[in-house]
């Protein structure tokens, strides 16, 4: 009996070649599509789940009430740490963490390294296993350090690592230390990662601010005693804030602040360390948001009911053309158990070829996908139990919706009407027109949204910020350097050049540079009795004129006065807080401490210095040395831009011949800004064309089915004189109706999510109607033509062979 | 007003080449019936589709109305089919989708006739084929003969010039085959000119003239009466 059905399934796939073909490729294609989303997904998802204390493991944040509103940060003092170690008995361990410095030297030899500082506590909480030196107490020693096994080959190649003496940029010098210990390399999925760590004391600016509760720098990390709870934590957590963060309560009820939600101006909080991946208040994670990997996983499924349906209906109707084999089979005294199995047994046998196929196209494509979404994924994730089960557990759904419900729809079926024949394909199409509307919902819902997705972007990246962002080159120097005499020596050698228009420097860069790097940091003042907060950014002469930012009153930093060096430039949101862009002007602010106040001498338009998700904020510049320039920018000429660039290279080869920087342009920097939307706003697109491409596979599957149903009716419509376009009008005209419907369905929905999305950017398009006719038409289009081959494939038929057919 | 000259028709298929037709020569006058005989396969309806210029012959001529319509493209001879043929079909072709109103509709729908004018001409035929009280019943609905019926007010609510009928009679019991060929007979006295196709010697006795076809060529020609034009 197997034999008979595998037999009776083999003929009946190469009968239909074209419509199992177009099943097995559908399918084939979905799979892969799905394979490559939810390995996406479950990358996003693992972060931080291999460390063996995730549970207890939390990442701590403060949320405060400031004039303008709640803030939420995970930036704490550098004494806090000691002292929640000392007054809960609920913290087991914890560990405060920053970067803090980007360069480490063996010998001679300089190499980067992402350089962090942490207490001795961090190894034991987090799941970072040692695997040779000193395992116990590596950081013992305020001179040890432990670096990855990759970092140490790189540096000692295949010598022992253990006891050799290093070097780190610190502070402007080169400090020795000893490697204690080698780490195992740190997985790409853990926000937490380190070349070289070594002990939190050796932070820059320690010594001076270890009792100082005012500044706010390093990250925290705590692990929960084992009876601990988070929300006893919180709770104990405002005697805390009281106890210790007087000078700031203080300040804040002057400013008449209300408390938040919780009736507090400030609170302390744990994330667990598993989340913080997802969470943008945590200053190391925070890369996505959680709803990204839970929409891929939502578009994956998706492509694979969109092509479930296909097969569904494929099956139903190619049975159904079968009805004479199993009217037959029932007479012979088959059981519909026995026939369910039999039909389901092909589903399943066709599934398993598409399974495979579409393994194998993603095998093909995953080098293509890491590239295009600068991914690392591997099919070996898939070795996994939990994905495996996962996938496993989809394949069987995935048959028992498409083979198993056609299955089952046939046997039920009364013996002898199915003899009589007077069953057709397709008669009742009332479940299979559902199914199909619920395809072009959701492709033309994924249409909709990715076209919206595209404007803001595009929106984003062509918004004036305010500042020259094409003509302006924008230099990261490297740490270990005396950055002030590098700005120097560039400004020195480049002026004058041609093509070169204005240089000046910043502590931070405008967008993303090259290294990656976006930070921004912001002061607190008194200025008549009201707090005043402002973000802070160290500049160099002529920064205005570099940048092409506006001058609204006053002036540029300028070489040519002595005393710039107390000066301020200041942005119109700043200005407002001070009474106003002329009274502005003059205004002498204690920043720093009072004796010394620095004086306003000019106030620019408003521009965006950070990115677009944001609105502009207050803004302070000044030339305060103890904020390093890191940055050069050199404005060039319009014109020979890449000439220009080139120019920049060869002056610093020639100041600094053994060191090397990657300069950019700020559009780049910009540009890189959304990178991250961008990757998966392209994930998006992709996975929309897919879906209408399944769908119109379908689409096209069922007009052939129905075309051929309809290859006598089409034939008598011609002996009485239809033309070709009106039978293809007329055939046409059902699926175009269907079509018509699904995006009617969709439109609000999608309306509806992106505009919900677009919430979050302080800068957004409006959704505009167009974008909903260019979906409707582009879904319509591709069906319309889809359909069109059969129907016109039909039309042109000699009508005496479609008479013929009975 | 219509004559053929050594009409050919060859299918070749993968495997074999057949000879429907061989060298026909006929000549059918205006108002004529005329029944077409022979053994199955003989090619009577080959030679019914391409005299309802549904096909072309492979070779010779065919004059419809004295035009030379033998080598015409698609296009040309569905423009001259349109109105001026009608068909009937053993099978009937009806369309299920359509309701016996919508059925017979269908040719002056391609003729772009006015709904007004529709309406009253296909009440009128189907009342002559006394269908009128089945109008919104859908073909499945009916019986063998009621469906040949509306068949038949389908081939002739254009009013065509000639009507052709392919084993008309070869689905119903005698009765409703008796009904249909009375039919016939009535639209060939009012006019038409009616070619038939048929294996039943009893139906082909309504026809002025039997011819008989073996294997692709005209046998023997039987004058039933003498017919006067
Ligand atoms: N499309 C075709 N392809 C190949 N051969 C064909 C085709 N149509 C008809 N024939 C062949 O041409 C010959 C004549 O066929 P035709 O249908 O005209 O016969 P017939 O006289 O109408 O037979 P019947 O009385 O059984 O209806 C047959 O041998 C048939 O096999
Ligand atoms: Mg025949």
């Amino acid at each position: 009996m197997f034999r008979n059905y595998i037999k009776i399934a083999w003929r009946n796939l190469r009968k239909s070649k074209l419509l199992t073909g177009v099943n097995v490729l559908g399918l084939a294609i979905a799979f892969a599509a799905c394979i490559l989303l939810v390995l996406t997904a479950w990358r996003e998802l693992s972060f931080d789940q291999f460390h063996t204390n995730k549970g207890r493991l939390q990442e701590l944040y403060i949320t405060v009430q400031r004039p303008e509103g709640e803030e939420s940060r995970s930036n704490f003092p550098i004494p806090l740490t000691p002292a929640l170690k000392q007054d809960f008995p609920e913290v087991k361990a914890a560990s405060r963490f920053i970067a803090i410095s980007g360069s480490i030297r063996y010998h001679d030899k300089t190499f980067q390294a992402d350089v962090k500082s942490a207490d001795a506590d961090l190894l034991k909480m987090f799941s970072f296993p040692l695997i040779k030196g000193e395992m116990h107490q590596p950081l013992n020693s305020l001179s040890n350090v432990v670096i990855t096994a990759n970092m140490a080959k790189k540096i000692f190649g295949a010598e022992d690592a253990i006891n050799k003496p290093v070097e780190i940029y610190l502070e402007g010098e080169w400090k020795s230390f000893i490697v204690s210990a080698v780490a195992k390399d740190i997985p790409d999925n853990s926000t937490i990662s380190f070349d070289v760590v070594c002990r939190f004391e050796n932070t820059p600016g320690y010594v001076s601010q270890k009792d100082d509760w005012g500044a706010s720098s390093n990250e925290v990390f705590v692990q929960l005693a084992d009876h601990a709870t988070v929300a006893g934590f919180e709770r104990r957590s405002g005697t805390f804030v009281n106890k210790y963060f007087t000078a700031i309560l203080r300040d804040l009820k002057r400013d008449g602040v209300a408390p938040g939600k919780d009736g507090q101006l400030m609170s302390l909080h744990l994330m667990p360390i598993t989340t913080i991946h997802f969470n943008s208040i945590s200053s190391s994670g925070g890369a996505i948001s959680k709803t990204y990997p839970y929409l891929l996983l939502l578009i994956g499924g998706f492509i694979l009911f969109i092509a479930c349906v296909n097969f569904m209906n494929l099956t139903i109707a190619a049975a159904f053309s079968r009805s004479r084999e199993i009217g037959m089979r029932k007479i012979l005294g088959a059981v519909k158990t026995q026939l369910v199995t039999q039909l389901w047994g092909e589903a399943v046998l066709i599934c398993l070829l598409a399974l495979v196929t579409g393994l194998v196209i993603a095998y093909l494509l995953l080098p293509g996908y890491n590239a295009l979404f600068s991914n690392k994924l591997s099919l070996a994730l898939l070795k996994s139990p939990g994905l495996l089960a996962g996938v496993l557990l989809g394949f069987v759904l995935v048959t028992l919706l498409s083979g198993g419900y056609p299955a089952w729809a046939i046997a039920k079926i009364n013996t002898l009407k199915v003899l009589k024949g007077s069953l057709q394909a397709g008669k009742s199409n009332g479940l299979r027109n559902v199914l199909m509307v619920t395809q072009f919902v959701i492709s033309s819902l994924l249409i909709c949204c990715t076209l919206i997705a595209w404007q803001q972007l595009d929106y984003l990246r062509k918004m004036p910020l305010g500042y020259n962002r094409d003509q302006v080159i924008s230099i990261p120097l490297p740490y270990e350097m005396d950055t002030e005499q590098a700005l120097q020596r560039m400004r020195n050698s480049l002026s004058g050049q041609t093509g070169i228009a204005a240089i000046s420097g910043a502590a931070i860069n405008m967008g993303r540079g090259r290294d990656g790097a976006s930070q921004s940091s912001i002061i607190a003042m008194d200025y008549k009795g009201h707090s005043v907060r402002s973000n802070w950014l160290r500049v160099d002469y002529d920064y205005v004129k570099a940048l092409g930012l506006t001058l609204l009153a006053g002036r540029d930093f300028s070489q040519a006065y002595g005393t710039d060096s107390s000066g301020l430039v200041i942005n119109e949101k700043m200005a407002a807080q001070l009474g106003g862009v002329q009274a502005a002007l003059g205004v002498q602010l204690p920043v720093l401490d009072s004796a010394h106040p620095l004086t306003v001498i000019g106030v620019v338009k408003d521009f965006n210095f950070k990115p677009l998700k944001e609105d502009i904020a207050p803004l302070t510049m000044n030339l305060v040395k103890s904020w390093p320039v890191q940055y050069i920018f050199v404005k060039v000429a319009p014109g020979d831009l890449q000439g220009s660039m080139a120019l920049v290279k060869k002056q610093w080869k020639q100041l600094y011949p053994g060191s090397d920087i990657d300069p950019s342009f700020l559009d780049e920097n910009t540009d890189r800004q959304y990178r991250r939307e961008q990757r998966y706003s392209g994930i998006f697109i992709s996975a929309a064309i897919l879906a209408i491409i399944i769908s119109c596979m379908g689409l096209f599957a069922i007009s052939v089915l129905v075309m051929t149903r309809r290859t006598r009716e089409i034939g008598v419509r011609k002996v009485l004189g239809a033309s070709v376009i009106g039978i293809v009008a007329l055939v046409s005209k059902d699926f175009v109706k269907l079509v018509l419907l699904s995006v009617m369905i969709a439109a609000p929905i999608a309306w509806y999510v992106m505009d919900q999305w677009l919430q979050d950017y302080a800068y957004r398009i409006h959704i505009n109607i167009t974008v909903f006719v260019a979906a409707g038409g582009i879904a319509l289009l591709v069906a319309v033509l889809t359909v069109s081959i059969q129907s016109v494939r039909a039309a042109l038929m000699n009508p005496i062979k479609s008479i013929r057919t009975e | 007003m219509i004559k053929t000259v050594n009409l050919q028709k060859l299918f070749s298929t993968e495997e074999v080449e057949t000879t429907a037709l061989n060298g026909i020569n006929m000549e059918i006058q205006d108002g004529e019936f005329v029944a077409i005989m022979g053994p199955s396969g003989c090619g009577k309806s080959t030679l019914l589709n391409i005299l309802g210029l549904l096909d072309n012959p492979s070779a010779g001529e065919y004059y419809f109305w004295d035009k030379e319509v033998a080598r015409m493209s698609e296009r040309q001879r569905a423009q001259l089919r349109k109105g001026s043929i009608g068909f009937v079909f053993q099978s009937f072709n009806l369309i299920d989708e359509l309701t016996v109103f919508e059925n017979v509709e269908l040719p002056l729908l391609y003729l772009k006739v006015p709904s007004q004018e529709r309406k009253q001409k296909v009440e009128q035929v189907l009342e002559r084929m006394n269908i009128m009280h089945r109008r919104n019943h859908f073909p499945q609905q009916l019986s063998g003969g009621q469906q040949q019926r509306v068949a038949i007010a389908r081939a002739v609510v254009a009013k065509p010039k000639m009507i052709l009928a392919d084993e008309p009679t070869g689905n119903l019991d005698s009765t409703n085959g008796e009904e249909v060929m009375k039919l016939l007979q009535e639209l060939n006295d009012a006019g038409t000119t009616m070619v038939m196709v048929t294996h039943s010697p009893y139906d082909a006795g309504f026809a002025h003239r039997i011819i008989n076809l073996f294997d692709g060529r005209v046998v023997t020609e039987n004058i039933k009466e003498q017919f006067h034009v």
